[in-house]
């Protein structure tokens, strides 16, 4: 094999390989816009022991409405389409209209520390995905006995 | 395996190499093994088995392969598209092939499996489930001994060491399934032995359908988890 066949098949190698990666990136950033959709805003303003409530808008579907799921402790609790009454989204300009807000009502919650978690459902790649996205920050509470115990945003 | 070389008396000059071509001979099997990878693993998990991204790293690598070959002046006969061999390439392999079968038959018994002939491709004659083997074999084995087997030769030399090298990339190509992992290192071995003595992809090939057949025929599938490797073996 001469030097210039050589040199050739290096250059080619180094093609190759730069194709390839940037074959991985593409595929990569496509997998995160199937799984992930980056228009969704939301905060989890209020938890306690009775009610879960808070908000979440598509921005890229302003007049969509966002399937919500509430975990407690990170075990499944309810789903519901977040279509709730908040003006105030429409009036900070968060939403074109006003109704984008949750209100989950809790089961009996035994006392102690718990943790709310509110993901959004996201359907991607035609259907074939079903992912979760976190709302906000999670909100802890504690319930001691009777009282009625809460954390808010 | 000191007796490869004997076999094979004319050598081929273009299995003589300088550091340098050692060093892109290493490349290129690193090269080729990451575009299966990718293919594997990549498109079948983050694309959700797109046929088209699984092309994509495939006819990179077949292409790359072709310009390569040219580079090293080789033909499709160095490369063993050839009949002049195939006999010898074939008694080569035909006890190899017989010890599979007989120990992929008792296995087969002894974890309870069923032998069924009609188990590949179910529905389609045996002829045509052969004859698909056949092409997806010779394919397999021209990547493997037509391009690995033969650039492990420049790095390594003809011998056990190039042998292992070509059986252990085929063995990775199969994980994470283990035990389809342990049986295509055991062929590897083999193919690729056979290979430095008798170059001849046909044999290679009709070996690697028929063992695959048996595998399939005598094995339950979960013995081998229904052949899936890469990321489909976790779906």
């Amino acid at each position: 094999m001469d030097s210039r066949s050589k040199s050739k098949l290096g250059h080619l190698l180094i093609a190759k390989s730069m194709a390839e990666a940037l074959l991985i990136t593409a595929v990569s950033v496509g997998f995160y816009f199937v799984t992930t959709n980056p228009y969704l805003r939301g905060v989890l303003d209020y938890a306690d022991n009775q009610t879960v409530a808070g908000w979440v808008v598509d921005e890229g579907q302003p007049a969509a409405r966002v399937e919500v799921q509430l975990y407690i402790d990170g075990i499944f609790m309810a789903d519901q389409t977040a279509a709730g009454y908040r003006p105030d989204l429409r009036e900070a300009r968060r939403a074109e209209d006003d109704w984008h807000g949750f209100v989950f009502n809790l089961p009996p919650v035994p006392p102690g520390d718990h943790e709310a978690r509110v993901y959004a459902a996201h359907a991607g790649g035609a259907g074939a995905r079903r992912t979760l996205q976190l709302i906000g920050k999670p909100l802890r509470f504690r319930v001691t006995g009777s009282e009625k115990g809460g954390a808010s945003h | 395996m000191s007796s490869v070389a004997k076999d094979e008396p004319q050598g081929d000059a273009r299995l003589t190499s300088d550091a340098g071509e050692r060093q892109l001979a290493a490349w290129e099997i690193a090269s080729i093994g990451s575009s299966m990878l990718i293919a594997e693993w990549i498109g079948a998990s983050v694309a959700g088995g797109s046929r088209f991204i699984v092309a994509i790293p495939i006819t990179l690598a077949f292409a790359f392969m072709i310009v390569s070959h040219r580079l090293h002046h080789e033909t499709l006969r160095d490369l063993g598209f050839r009949f002049d061999n195939f006999l010898p390439a074939g008694l080569l392999l035909l006890l190899p092939m017989v010890l599979v079968a007989v120990v992929c038959f008792v296995l087969g018994r002894r974890l309870g499996g069923q032998t069924n002939f009609h188990a590949w491709h179910a529905g389609t004659p045996i002829a045509v489930q052969l004859a698909l083997g056949f092409g997806w074999g010779l394919a397999q084995q021209y990547v493997l001994q037509g391009f690995i087997n033969r650039r492990a030769q420049l790095v390594l030399g003809k011998g056990w060491l190039s042998v292992l090298l070509v059986a252990a990339v085929f063995s990775a190509l199969h994980l994470p399934n283990v035990w389809l992992a342990v049986a295509t290192f055991t062929g590897g071995v083999v193919w690729a032995a056979v290979y430095q003595r008798a170059p001849n992809l046909f044999a290679l090939a009709l070996s690697h359908a028929l063992m695959t057949w048996v595998i399939i025929a005598t094995l339950p599938p979960s013995a081998l988890h229904h052949l899936r490797i890469g990321f489909k073996y976790f779906s």
